[in-house]
This record gives C-alpha cells, structure tokens and sequence, in this order.
C-alpha cells in the first residue's frame, strides 16, 4: 500500500454493480459486486460498503468519500453517483482495465458484451483508435440472453453446458429480440432439440457482435461480464475468428470497474503533480 | 435584432395573409424556389420549420403516433409524420407560441425533391386535404457535378411553376421583383455563411446548437430584407465575441464536426453534454445546407436553380466526402459525429461507408443512432457514452 491510498472503480451497469481497488501500483485489493436495483444510490452504498470484513471508500454517513481514497465511476449509472472523484466512459474504462492487465504493445480490439449493450473497440498505439457501440436494439447483448433464457425457462447458468451439448448448426435471426423470440417459438413447435436452439442463440449474439465492425487486429480480447458467465461464447468467438487469438481477461466482468479504479490513481496523481493518466484530461 | 421578435413577426404575418381573402399563401419545402414564390406576391410558409417546432417542443411524441396510426410509416420522414399526425389531432406549437390558432390555409404547394421523396407525399396529403394545387420540382438527383443540362432541366421546372403561379394571381411576374427577391437571398446567405464562419476561431463563439437556431430566416425569410438585416446584426454581434474571445463552449477543448440533422428534442441536452466535456460543435452539413452562393440577381433563375441543384444533399458521396473534409480542414475539427437518423436516410451520411473512410484518414469518427423528431429511436444514455467516450479519445 502507498501510505494507505486506496483508488476505487465502481462500474455502475445495468444489471450489475462492480467494484474494484486498487493500490499505486496498480495491484487489485477488493472486488464486489452488486445488483443494480433501484433505489440506484442505495445498492451502490451497499456495494461499496461491502460487509464490513474490508475497508469501503465511503465516510460514516456514507454522504462522501473518505480522505486517501479517491473513487471513479463508469457504466451507465456513472453520472449518479454525486461523490464520486471523476466520471469514466466504459469504453475508456474497459480499455485501461485490459491494458493494464494483459499488457499488450500491439493493436488489439476489446469485444465486451455488458449487460443492455456490446461494444467493440479498437486499440491502437495504447490509445483507443475506434470504437462502435450496438445499435437499439438488444439483441447482441446480455439482455438478449436473459431474455430468450426466460422464455425457454432455462436457468442461466445452465446455457453454455446445454449449447455445448448440441448436435446442429442452426441460425437465428440476430436484428432484433422480438424477431428472435418469435423464431424461437416457432422452431421449439416444430419439436427443435433446446440445445440446438440455445447454441443458436450464442451463435445469433456472436454474429451480431461480428457484423457491428471489422475486427483488423490478430489480438482479440473479450470483457465484459456476459463473456464471464457464458464461457462458450468465448469458444464460438474462436471458432469465428480464424486467424486471431482470443482471449478473455482476468475477472472479466470487473475489467470495467478495474479500469475505472486505474484512472482514479492517475487523476489523484496528476493532482499531486505525479500524472499517471493516460486519457485525455478530465 | 431579436430572433424571436423576427420570427413571431413572420408567423403573425402569415396568420394574417391566411385569414386576409387579398393575400395568398403558399407552402414551400425548405430548399424550394422561395424566391419565386415571394417575388409573385405569396407569403411563404415551410412545413419542415413546423415539422422542426413539433421536434423542439416535442409536441411530436403524441402527433407521430397519430399519423402512424393512420397509416404513415414509423420509418419514413418524421418531420412528415409529426406534421400529417399535428393536423389530423388539430394541433400546432404556433399556438402556445404566437396565439396562432392552425397553420396557415396554403393556395398552393410547392416541392421540390432536391432533398428527398418524402417531400413530394408529404405536400400531396395537403393538397388532397386542402383541395389546393401541389406543384413539383423534381431535378436531377445526386450529382456529381452540376451541368448545363441539369440547370437548363430546372429552369424549366421553374418556368412551367411561375405560369401556374401567374395563373393564380392573375398577373404576370414582374422580373424585377424576382431580381430583388433574389438578391436579397444572396445577401442573406452571404451573411449566413460569414457567420457561420466566425467559428473558425478558437474559441468558437457559436456552436452548431446556436447554429439551429439561428438558421432561423434563412429557412423562412429568404428573399427578405429582414433575412439579411437579421444576419448582417448577428455578424457584427459574433465578430465582436470573436475579438473578445467570448467562447460558446468555455474551456473549448475539442472541435466538433457534426454531420445530419438536429435531434430537435434534445438540442439543449446535447448542447450541455458537448459543453460538459469542453468539445464545441464548430461546424455541421445541417446549417452550412443553407449557404447558397450561386444566387446572382443578374441571372435569377438559372442561378438558383444552380444553387438549388448543388445542395450537399444532392450531391453524389464523393462530393459529400469531400466538403466534409474540406470543413475539418478549414474549421480544424478533431473528430466526426455522424447522427444517423432513423427516419431520414436522405441526411444520414453515415451508411455508406464514409465514416470508416474518414478514420481510415486519420480522422476521428463515431456514430450516433437517433432521430431528427421521433425520439422513440433515441436512446439518451447510449448517445452520452458514445459521445463522451468519443471526446475521451480524441
């Protein structure tokens, strides 16, 4: 520890509230995780408080964060949380969270598949180059599994042993979950084997992801807490993209809030005249 | 001079030609032959301006569904849509506005689909409901350059519209009246464009969302003194910011190009998420559209029709590629927003390509999902972080 510093990324999704500290030297020293349920600032609290056994960035009264910590937000629920040191793009915060943790000097692209959308970045130079984000719709998103899952009343967890176990290629409309949904009903009519249907349903969110922008680089690496919880869509990822390397980062659901804890070092430096940040200026 | 004074002025007008039996009122598309409409005597009124200010006040969200329930498309124009849906529930932002009670009765419509298609049925629904005349324009459509032809087939659209317009008012036109009408245009689109490009200077003393709102009379009141007093006042206005280097963006860190249409229902959202993140928005394909440098009172119909056929919207993508350029150059831009817009392809730029060619250049692009009026294809939360994220990695 650095005289006590601690710096905390609080990735603030949609379903999903991550928190992760780090040290000065970048080392991880906590990660929790929370539902996103609403009152919003009140499942963030009780996220960063955690159950008492580790230290939390918030004072007594839980109004503001403590002196030595410095505390960064991202994910969609970034700009509500009011004591928060700084604000971070997920985009941005996935990007630093994997940098730091691979380390890579080529070009590489971040696939992350988040709760209520999928992004799909491009780093070039150890800067982002581009990025593309997925349209309206769903389908290619965490939602689009949750969806369909609830629908064919599979347990989540149970998904990817049950894709793995499939005996057909089948597709699946991938533009939109409703159309999806209703070729899922008709095909489980025509007395389709679930397995078959829910490796189509990985297939349709890979295909979906695919067609967003043209993957350039040799390195893929995927974030993201839906690659985290679906391990074979990393495998079918693979399968898609001859010719690259695929890997998913460590705790990949917390790469985000990980990223965001990064950059709350390098503001709390630039502060002291130390800089760390590698973003452009907040 | 006062924007809205000017704009509440030209609206009362119109409300009065439309209840006066000696005055006529024609209904015009916003990149139509204006002038020709002014210089036989019309008072002009431009359905996309309303379709605007059903956008701006968001009075669309409840009009839209009513004109897609009555059997316009959710897909097509949405300017059309809120519009078609504000006269079938009998409502207008004029009233809250001005104390206007409807839009004013057209004696005649006039369209011109250097811009789109979507104009031609949109202006045809009104003539049906209104028993009016609907004339059409129809030039040659995305051009790569504008030849002789082109202009010599428009000329004679515009000849045949000014025998139907002689036939309406019982008089010939007097040519010196469309001289005057359009030379007045051509002053206020010089202006225009000069105010436009006092924000080549760092810092910016306009940006794109001012830009909308003062684009104003050169939509509506071309081919008036009005139109050019107003701009001539605003040059001076942004030109002494400009030598005091009063920023529309304080801190201005980053400049913006903005391509495609307003997303009229958060204008003040977006203005506040650039101006958050210290980027201005310095120039944008939207409100540069109305600069028209061909107008020449020497040889008024060929000129605007010229002027009407070299519209960035009706040119061909590799002209469009080009201008874009052309203004990240000028006006150093940092980065591209492409807004693509749900229910206007016509103005989307973003769908062919041109976006990763920009990159692939060097220059920073991203895209935005929206919609100029219907705010059911906007998403808020999506469009901050890929704006946000856009002006981190710049």
């Amino acid at each position: 520890m650095d005289g006590g510093r601690y710096y905390w990324g609080v990735d603030c999704g949609s379903t999903q509230i991550k928190v992760c500290a780090c040290d000065a030297e970048g080392r991880i020293l906590h990660k929790r995780i929370g539902r996103t349920l609403f009152p919003l600032m009140e499942h963030v609290r009780k996220t960063l408080v955690g159950d008492g056994s580790e230290p939390t960035p918030l004072t007594d009264d839980q109004q503001s964060v403590r002196e030595n910590h410095t505390l960064v937000a991202t994910g969609y629920g970034r700009n509500h949380i009011g004591f928060a040191d700084g604000t971070l793009t997920e985009i941005s915060a996935h990007f630093l969270g994997a940098q730091e943790l691979l380390q890579l000097t080529g070009p590489y692209t971040i696939i992350d598949i988040g709760g209520q959308d999928s992004k799909v970045i491009e780093v070039q130079d150890g800067r982002v180059g581009q990025f593309v984000i997925n349209r309206k719709c769903a389908a290619g998103t965490g939602a689009f599994i949750e969806e369909l899952a609830h629908r064919l009343e599979v347990p989540l967890g149970d998904l990817t042993e049950l894709a793995r176990a499939h005996d057909k290629d089948m597709t699946l409309n991938s533009y939109c979950t409703v159309f999806s949904g209703q070729e899922v009903i008709k095909v489980l009519m025509n007395g389709e084997r679930l397995e078959n249907l829910i490796h189509a349903l990985y297939a349709s969110v890979v295909q979906r992801i695919l067609e967003m922008t043209s993957i350039t680089t040799e390195e893929v690496v995927f974030s993201g807490g839906v690659m985290n919880y679906n391990p074979v869509l990393l495998e079918m990822f693979r399968e898609s993209l001859p010719g690259h390397r695929g890997r998913l980062v460590d705790d990949a659901q917390f790469c985000g809030a990980y990223g965001a804890a990064l950059y709350a070092r390098g503001l709390e430096e630039r502060h002291s005249g130390r800089g760390h940040l590698n973003l452009a200026e907040a | 001079m006062d924007l809205k004074q000017v704009m509440k002025d030209y609206f009362l007008d119109l409300d009065a030609a439309s209840k006066d039996p000696a005055r006529k009122v024609a209904w015009c598309t916003s990149v139509g032959p204006a002038e020709i409409l002014r210089a036989m005597g019309f008072e002009v009124f431009f359905p996309e301006n309303h379709g605007a200010m059903l956008g701006a006040t968001r009075v669309c969200m409840d009009t839209i569904p009513k004109a897609n329930a009555f059997g316009y498309s959710p897909d097509i124009c949405s300017y059309l849509t809120s519009d078609v849906g504000a006269y079938l529930k009998g409502v207008t932002p004029l009233t809250r506005a001005y104390g206007i009670e409807t839009v004013p009765r057209p004696d005649i419509l006039v369209y011109n689909t250097n811009q789109c298609k979507d104009v031609m049925h949109w202006f045809e629904y009104y003539g049906r409901e209104y028993g009016a005349p609907v004339f059409g324009i129809h030039p040659p459509a995305h051009l790569p350059e504008v030849e002789p032809n082109h202009v010599a087939d428009v000329v004679a659209q515009f000849e045949a519209l000014i025998e139907v317009l002689e036939g309406l008012q019982g008089r010939a036109l007097d040519e010196a009246d469309l001289r005057r009408a359009c030379a007045l245009s051509k002053e206020a689109t010089d202006l225009w464009a000069e105010v436009l490009a006092t924000a080549m200077a760092r810092p910016s003393p306009l940006t794109f969302f001012d830009g909308t709102i003062y684009m104003g009379p050169i939509v509506v009141l071309r081919g008036t003194e009005v139109a050019r007093d107003y701009y001539r006042a605003l040059l001076d206005e942004l030109r002494t910011k400009v030598q005091q280097g009063t920023a529309a963006v304080p801190g201005e860190r980053k400049r913006i190009y903005w391509d495609g249409m307003p997303i009229w229902g958060r204008l003040r959202s977006m203005s506040d998420l650039f101006s958050d993140n210290r980027a201005c928005v310095v120039a944008s394909t939207y409100c540069n559209s109305w600069i028209f440098s061909d107008f020449d009172a020497a040889d008024p119909l060929p000129s605007m029709a010229r002027a009407y056929l070299k519209i960035f919207i009706n040119r061909n993508d590799r002209f469009k590629e080009d201008y874009i350029r052309k203004l990240v150059d000028e006006y150093a831009i940092d980065g591209v927003v492409f807004h693509e817009a749900k229910t206007c392809p016509n103005n989307s730029n973003s769908q062919y390509n041109l976006p990763a060619r920009l990159r692939a250049s060097g220059i920073p692009a991203v895209i935005i999902n929206g919609d100029l009026n219907d705010l059911r294809c906007f998403s808020d939360e999506q469009s901050t972080t890929v704006i946000e994220a856009f002006v981190e990695t710049l």
